[in-house]
C-alpha cells in the first residue's frame, strides 16, 4: 500500500516513518491541550505546523491531516 | 585465506654466519630518514633504489641500511577478480599496487625492499608499534624479506626523537609474540569480506531493475556508525515539541538589579506560569537562603587519540580524520608522540623534565614550564592505559620549519594539555541563592574561579566561564522589579557532529582508534550523511532500512562489537585468527543469503534513493516561468555543456538559461530579489561570485 503522505510503500495508510510521525504527533495533543487549557485538534495541527523545532515527517503528517 | 604476495628467494641461512647489513624496515619516508639520522648522527648517504629513496651509514663497524614502505603496502582481493560476482569467501594478500591502481608507488617499495633484502643478513622492524604498524611489518617482513617476520629484532619507540630512536636501537628486541599482526590481518580479511560482499550485494541489486550502476558501500564498522545517525535522524524527523513556560524575574538590591528564574524551571501550563507573574509582581523577595560551595576541578588526563580528536573538535572545530592526519605529520617532525594511542597516562620512564626543558625554550610556555620546575609537581593520568604508547605528549622539540595554522594550532593545543597535567587543582566557588516571593521560590546561581590553577596552563581552551552571583545576604529583600513569562518548547535532539559520533563510537566500542575517524569521512564521501551537523541524507536511509530489515546484524553494534572483542583476544594472544574470520564469514553468509532473497526489494529501495538524490543534486530552486516545476542543471547530451533547464520540460515548460562552463556551482539559499530565478555561486577562479541566472534580470550582475 503506497504511503498517503509520500507515496512509498507501507504495511497501512502511511508508511512506517509517517506512522510514527502519527504516532508522535498523536501522544503529544493532551500535552498541548493542558498547557494551553484548550486547543482544538486543528488548532494544534496548525500549531505543530508552524513550530520550527518539529520535525520534518511529523510536519508532513500534520499537513496531511489537516487538508484531509 | 592464502597468500599470493610472492616471497623473496632467502639469500642469507644464518646471519650469524652470514655476511651483510642490517635492514631497517620504516613504516614511512619520513620515520626512515629521522631512524637513519638518528643513528648514524646526521651522517647517513641518501641513495636511490627503485625510484625510492634509501640510507645507509655504518655504525659501531655495523652496515646499516633503512628502507620504508608508505604505509601498507601489502592488501587483501578477490583472487577471482570478477566484481559482479558474489558472494566472495575466499581472499588473498597481494602487492597494493596489483589491486588498487592508485597504489601504483607500492609495487617499486616491494621492489626496493625485495632487493636489499637480499644483501642483508639482519632485520630490524621499525614500524609503528601498533596493530598496522605490526601489521605492515609483518607483510614486508614475510614478502618482500623472504620470510624473515620471526627471526627479525623489533624497535620499539613513541617518539621519532633521536634519543628516543637511539635508546630503541640499543636495546633491539627479538620480534615477540605475533598477535598484533595476527589481529590486524584478520580484521583486514574479515572487513574485506564484509565490505565486498555486501557492498556488492547493494550495489547490484538496482541492476536486477535495468538501472544505473553505483557503488553503495557498508561495511562491518560503517553499518553500525550509520545506524546511530539514522537511530538520531528518525527521532530528529519525527520530534514533536511540547510547550512549556520559562518564568523569570528581575530583582533589585541597593540599585543593582539581577535575575532568577522560577524554581520549577518548566512550568508545564500557561495558566500557572501566568499565576506565577500576577502574584509575584510588584511584590518583595526574601532571600531564604544563600548557600556557598567550594569545588575542586582536576586537570584533564594526557590525551589518548580520540581525546585529541574530540578536543580540537570543541576547541579549533578540526575534523577527528583532519586531527589524526595532522597528528601524523608532527609525529613525523618529531614534535608529539606516537598518536595512535588510547593511553591516558605518561609512565615514569618518559623524561619529563627533558621534554619541559625543551617546551621552556619556547616563549608562550616559558613562564608555566618555570612554575612547574619549581613546583616539583608530578603530571596527572587518566584511567585509560595502552601497552604500546604512552599518552600523546609534546617531545620539548622545536619545529624545525614554520608549521602551518592547523598544525601549528593542534601542537599548541597538545603542549598546552600536557602543562596542565601538571598544575594543580582549580577551585570555584558556587554560589546557590534561593529567594521567596509570596510563597513562590525563585534561584540565581553564581559561580566563580577562586584559583585558575591548572587553567591558567591550558589557557584558552580551558574555557572558564564565571557568571557574578547576586548581590545578597541570607534574610536581606529583595525588590521584584518584574516578572516575565517565556512560552517555550522542548527542543529536537540535537544532530552528531564529527566530534560527538567520535565519542558514540568510541563508548559503543564501534571500530578502533586508528579507524574511527577514516570511517565518518567515508560516511560523507559516500553521501550517506552531509553538513557540519551530520545529516543523513535518503541514500544513507535507504541503505540502513535495506539493512535493518534484512540483514539486522549489519548495522547492530553487537557483531562488530563481538569482532572487535575476538580480534583484541587474538592481539593479546588468546585466541586464533582463523576461528574469528571463520565465525564472521559464517554470519556473513547468513545475512548475504537474505539479501540475496530480497535482492528485488533492496533494489527498488535503493534506486528510488538514488534517483532522489540525483535528482536534489542539480536543483536550483522552483521554476518561476511555470511556477510549479523545479530548475535545475542539465548536462546536454550532444554538446556536454551544462545549462539551467526546467523539470516539467516533457510537460511543455521552456524555461532554460545558459551557465558558466568553467568553475563549481552551489545554488544559493535565496532566488533573486529582482526575478525570483535562481541564484549560484561560481567557484574556481580567483574569486567566487554569485550568478543570478536568468540572463534577462533586471538586476544582473557579476558582484
Amino acid at each position: 500500500m503506497k504511503c498517503a503522505v509520500c507515496g512509498r510503500e507501507g504495511a497501512g495508510k502511511l508508511c512506517q516513518r509517517h506512522a510514527v510521525a502519527k504516532e508522535r504527533l498523536e501522544a503529544a495533543y493532551p500535552l498541548w491541550v493542558r498547557a494551553y487549557g484548550r486547543m482544538s485538534w486543528g488548532d494544534y495541527l496548525d500549531n505543530v505546523i508552524r513550530n520550527v523545532q518539529t520535525g520534518p515527517w511529523a510536519k508532513e503528517v500534520a499537513e496531511a491531516l489537516r487538508d484531509s | 585465506m592464502t597468500d599470493r604476495a610472492p616471497q623473496s628467494p632467502q639469500v642469507w641461512g644464518d646471519p650469524a654466519v652470514s655476511g651483510g647489513y642490517t635492514l631497517v624496515v620504516c613504516e614511512k619516508p619520513d620515520a626512515a630518514k629521522r631512524v637513519a639520522d638518528a643513528l648514524s648522527g646526521g651522517r647517513s648517504a641518501a641513495s636511490q633504489v627503485e625510484g625510492t629513496t634509501v640510507f645507509s651509514f655504518a655504525k659501531d663497524g655495523e652496515e646499516f641500511v633503512v628502507c620504508s614502505a608508505q604505509g601498507h603496502v601489502y592488501g587483501v582481493s578477490d583472487p577471482a577478480e570478477e566484481r559482479t560476482v558474489y558472494p566472495v569467501f575466499d581472499v588473498e594478500w597481494y602487492p597494493l599496487n596489483l589491486v588498487e591502481e592508485e597504489s601504483a608507488s607500492a609495487g617499486r617499495r616491494i621492489a626496493a625492499i625485495r632487493k636489499l633484502a637480499a644483501g642483508a643478513a639482519r632485520f630490524v622492524n621499525a614500524c609503528d608499534f601498533d596493530v598496522e604498524g605490526e601489521t605492515i611489518g609483518f607483510n614486508l617482513l614475510r614478502y618482500a624479506c623472504g620470510g624473515k617476520e620471526k627471526g627479525a629484532l623489533r624497535a620499539r619507540f613513541s617518539t621519532l626523537t633521536e634519543e628516543d630512536l637511539r635508546r630503541s636501537f640499543g636495546s633491539l628486541e627479538p620480534q615477540a609474540a605475533d598477535g598484533l599482526a595476527r589481529a590486524g590481518r584478520a580484521r583486514h580479511v574479515i572487513d574485506f569480506l564484509w565490505g565486498i560482499n555486501l557492498s556488492r550485494a547493494l550495489s547490484q541489486s538496482p541492476l536486477g531493475l535495468g538501472h544505473r550502476f553505483r557503488t553503495v558501500s557498508v561495511g562491518r564498522v560503517q553499518g553500525p556508525t550509520l545506524g546511530f545517525l539514522a537511530k538520531r535522524e528518525r527521532e530528529i524527523r519525527e520530534f514533536v515539541p511540547t510547550p512549556y513556560w520559562k518564568v523569570t524575574g528581575v530583582f533589585e538590591k541597593d540599585g543593582r538589579e539581577f535575575s532568577a528564574w522560577y524554581a520549577e524551571e518548566k512550568v508545564r501550563t500557561k495558566a500557572q506560569a501566568e499565576e506565577v507573574r500576577a502574584a509575584c509582581r510588584g511584590g518583595t523577595a526574601v532571600v531564604v537562603a544563600v548557600q556557598r560551595s567550594q569545588v575542586q576541578v582536576s586537570p584533564p588526563p594526557p590525551f589518548s587519540l580520540g581525546d585529541l580528536q574530540k578536543e580540537a573538535y570543541r576547541a579549533l572545530r578540526i575534523p577527528p580524520s583532519r586531527t589524526l592526519q595532522i597528528a601524523e605529520g608532527l609525529y613525523l617532525a618529531a614534535l608529539i608522540s606516537y598518536p595512535r594511542t588510547s593511553s591516558q597516562k605518561l609512565p615514569p620512564s618518559l623524561d619529563l623534565r627533558r621534554i619541559l626543558g625543551g617546551l621552556g625554550r619556547v616563549r608562550a610556555y616559558s613562564d608555566a614550564v618555570e612554575e612547574i620546575l619549581k613546583s616539583g609537581s608530578r603530571t596527572v593520568q587518566g584511567a585509560r592505559s595502552d601497552p604500546a604508547h604512552p599518552a600523546i605528549h609534546p617531545t620539548g622539540e622545536r619545529p624545525q620549519r614554520p608549521l602551518d595554522g592547523q598544525a601549528a594550532s593542534l601542537l599548541d593545543l597538545v603542549v598546552r594539555r600536557f602543562l596542565a597535567g601538571f598544575g594543580p587543582p582549580a577551585r570555584r566557588e558556587l554560589v546557590d541563592v534561593s529567594m521567596d516571593v509570596g510563597g513562590h521560590r525563585f534561584k540565581a546561581l553564581g559561580s566563580r574561579t577562586t584559583f585558575p590553577g591548572w587553567m591558567d596552563y591550558y589557557g584558552r581552551y580551558a574555557g572558564r566561564r564565571d557568571q557574578e552571583p547576586p548581590p545578597v545576604a541570607e534574610g536581606e529583600r529583595a525588590g521584584v522589579v518584574s516578572v516575565t513569562v517565556e512560552e517555550k518548547f522542548e527542543q529536537r535532539p540535537p544532530r552528531y557532529n564529527q566530534g560527538s559520533l567520535l565519542e558514540k563510537m568510541e563508548s559503543e566500542g564501534i571500530g578502533t582508534k586508528a579507524t574511527r575517524a577514516d570511517m565518518i569521512s567515508t560516511l560523507l564521501s559516500r553521501g550517506y550523511a552531509s553538513g557540519d551537523s551530520l545529516t543523513v541524507t535518503d541514500l544513507g536511509f535507504a541503505v540502513v532500512e535495506a539493512m535493518e530489515k534484512y540483514a539486522p546484524s549489519v548495522v547492530s553494534t553487537e557483531l562488530t562489537r563481538h569482532v572487535e572483542e575476538m580480534l583484541e583476544g587474538v592481539e593479546e594472544g588468546a585466541g586464533g585468527e582463523a576461528d574469528v574470520v571463520r565465525e564472521t564469514v559464517r554470519t556473513a553468509a547468513e545475512q548475504l543469503a537474505e539479501l540475496f532473497a530480497n535482492e528485488g526489494e533492496v533494489g527498488r529501495v535503493i534506486d528510488a534513493a538514488i534517483a532522489g538524490e540525483a535528482s536534489k543534486a542539480g536543483a536550483l530552486g522552483g521554476c518561476p516561468v511555470c511556477k510549479s516545476g523545479t530548475l535545475r542543471i542539465v548536462r546536454s547530451r550532444t554538446t556536454k555543456k551544462r545549462f539551467v533547464g526546467c523539470s516539467n520540460y516533457p510537460s511543455g515548460c521552456r524555461a532554460s538559461a545558459p551557465l558558466p562552463q568553467r568553475g563549481t556551482l552551489r545554488p544559493a539559499a535565496k532566488p533573486c530579489e529582482k526575478c525570483s530565478w535562481p541564484v549560484v555561486y561560481v567557484s574556481g577562479g580567483r574569486r567566487p561570485w554569485k550568478l543570478c541566472v536568468n540572463p534577462d534580470c533586471p538586476g544582473r550582475s557579476k558582484p
